[in-house]
């Protein structure tokens, strides 16, 4: 007798988990990344991300779900540029190590999306996540930022606060005490999917992009499906050049960074 | 101190003291939730039942179900358009507010009775797709005046006809059971 494994179920190491390749994807080219920071201004509009202030930034707790990180030879001030900028976001690991170490299931992964999942309304807040990911992509919202009251203008009396009118509505605000990640823009995802279905047709290749790879000017940032092998995201991933962050850790990360030697 | 208070607590009188204390904690939170079944006051007594009987379709005021996220509430222009031209809706107590707010021209704004969470996501485009109904969900509207929900609209009262409607295909299971359709 033949026994299947539902790869999905299944939350053993190695072998098995490397046999699922993912469904979307990313590949970010270092060697076109001007480190603009586009991406990262585009990612906080698109996904109701707080500005946490001055004094939290000091404690090391702003809130961006992509960060460009840089690397330079040399002391200060005699610093020269020397391996460019990498943006930084979730990887949406195969097999995430924040995923078991979460005790209600808040992180759980999308059998569906193959993505990792952030539920906002089951999070208690434990932080167990962040402190289990090895690529420090999870922020968490230690204040009700959006509704401090010193950020409000007092209009007859009432708080009235401006910037809840650029808000994305397919997007959760998030309350205090919840841990988020980049999201691969799931609503983005789940918008395009809803349109294709309506249409009767599948999602098309470079139909829709995430908010950075939409917002890069050097179009260093392709999003796809990587379990298609003729979509761009897959080419550009395999071309030679690509490297996955900690792949050592067996985390099967969905982002290819390129770099040139 | 805490001794103290036991051993009133265990004496006649204290006995009935925190049986009323109880029983008021009791009656508070059931008022609570009594509160948020209740439909909420609305600008004017909105007559689902009679728009229904007239033969109305839904999707002629709440047309975002077909396309979109949201069905949308009726403004007062589309109120305007069908009752400009009935001579009830100037003699009518019921229509006043809207009567004025049409001479004054500033509109009234309908209180939504069927809300999800801000961290849920519900589109209305798929599921009349799939073929439901608006009052599978929204129940008979020509039993009501102003729109309550007959059900309390919760993930369980969701994942029972999503897993009903699912049944057998595990592909469709997976992606409507998946918590990222919903929450995100």
């Amino acid at each position: 007798m033949q026994m299947t494994v539902d790869l999905n179920r299944v939350g053993a190491k190695g072998a098995i988990a490397e046999a699922a390749e993912g469904k979307w994807g990313m590949s970010i080219d270092r060697d076109l990344c001007t480190g603009c920071q586009a991406c990262v201004a585009a990612c906080a509009m698109e996904n109701n991300i707080s500005f946490v202030g001055e004094e939290d930034a000091g404690y090391g707790r702003t809130q961006h779900w992509i960060r460009i990180e840089r690397f330079w030879e040399g002391a200060y001030p005699n610093v020269k540029i020397a391996g460019g900028y990498q943006p930084m976001m979730c990887q949406q690991c195969g097999h995430a190590p924040c995923e078991p170490v979460c005790p209600v299931f808040a992180t759980p992964h999308s059998d569906a999306e193959q993505l990792n999942l952030q539920v906002y309304n089951r999070c208690i807040g434990t932080r167990y996540c962040a402190n289990n990911c090895p690529y420090q992509a999870r922020s968490f919202n230690w204040r009700d930022y959006h509704t401090m009251p010193e950020r409000g203008n007092m209009v007859n009396g009432k708080l009235v606060f401006p910037l809840h009118n650029q808000f994305n509505p397919d997007v959760t605000v998030r309350r205090r005490g919840v841990m988020e990640k980049c999201t691969f823009c799931i609503q983005r995802i789940h918008k395009a999917q809803d349109k294709a279905k309506s249409e009767g047709r599948e999602v098309m290749d470079g139909e829709f992009a995430p908010a950075c790879a939409q917002a890069c000017p050097a179009d260093a940032i392709t999003f796809g499906r990587i379990d298609h092998k003729d979509s761009l995201v897959s080419q550009r991933s395999n071309e030679g050049r690509g490297v996955k962050h900690l792949e050592d850790l067996n985390t099967l990360p969905r982002v290819t960074y390129l770099k040139e030697g | 101190m805490i001794r103290k208070f036991f051993k009133w607590a265990f004496s006649p009188m204290g006995r009935i003291a925190v049986a009323i204390a109880i029983l008021s904690l009791f009656s508070l939170a059931a008022y609570g939730l009594y509160q948020t079944q209740q439909a909420p006051e609305q600008p004017i007594q909105f007559t689902h039942k009679l728009h229904v009987g007239l033969g109305i379709q839904c999707l002629y005021c709440h047309p975002g179900a077909l396309r979109g996220p949201s069905p949308g509430l009726p403004t007062i222009s589309k109120c305007w358009g069908c009752h400009q031209q009935i001579a009830k809706t100037q003699t009518s107590a019921l229509l006043k507010p809207m009567v004025e707010a049409m001479d004054k021209g500033v509109g009234f704004t309908w209180v939504p009775v069927a809300q999800v969470p801000d961290f849920v996501h519900f589109t209305h485009r798929p599921h009349v797709a799939a073929g439901l109904n608006c009052e599978n969900c929204h129940g008979d509207m020509t039993q009501v005046t102003i729109a309550v929900n007959p059900q309390v609209m919760n993930m369980g009262w969701c994942l029972s006809c999503h897993k009903e409607r699912a049944a057998g295909d595990k592909e469709k299971l997976t992606k409507l059971t998946d918590c990222g359709t919903c929450h995100y």
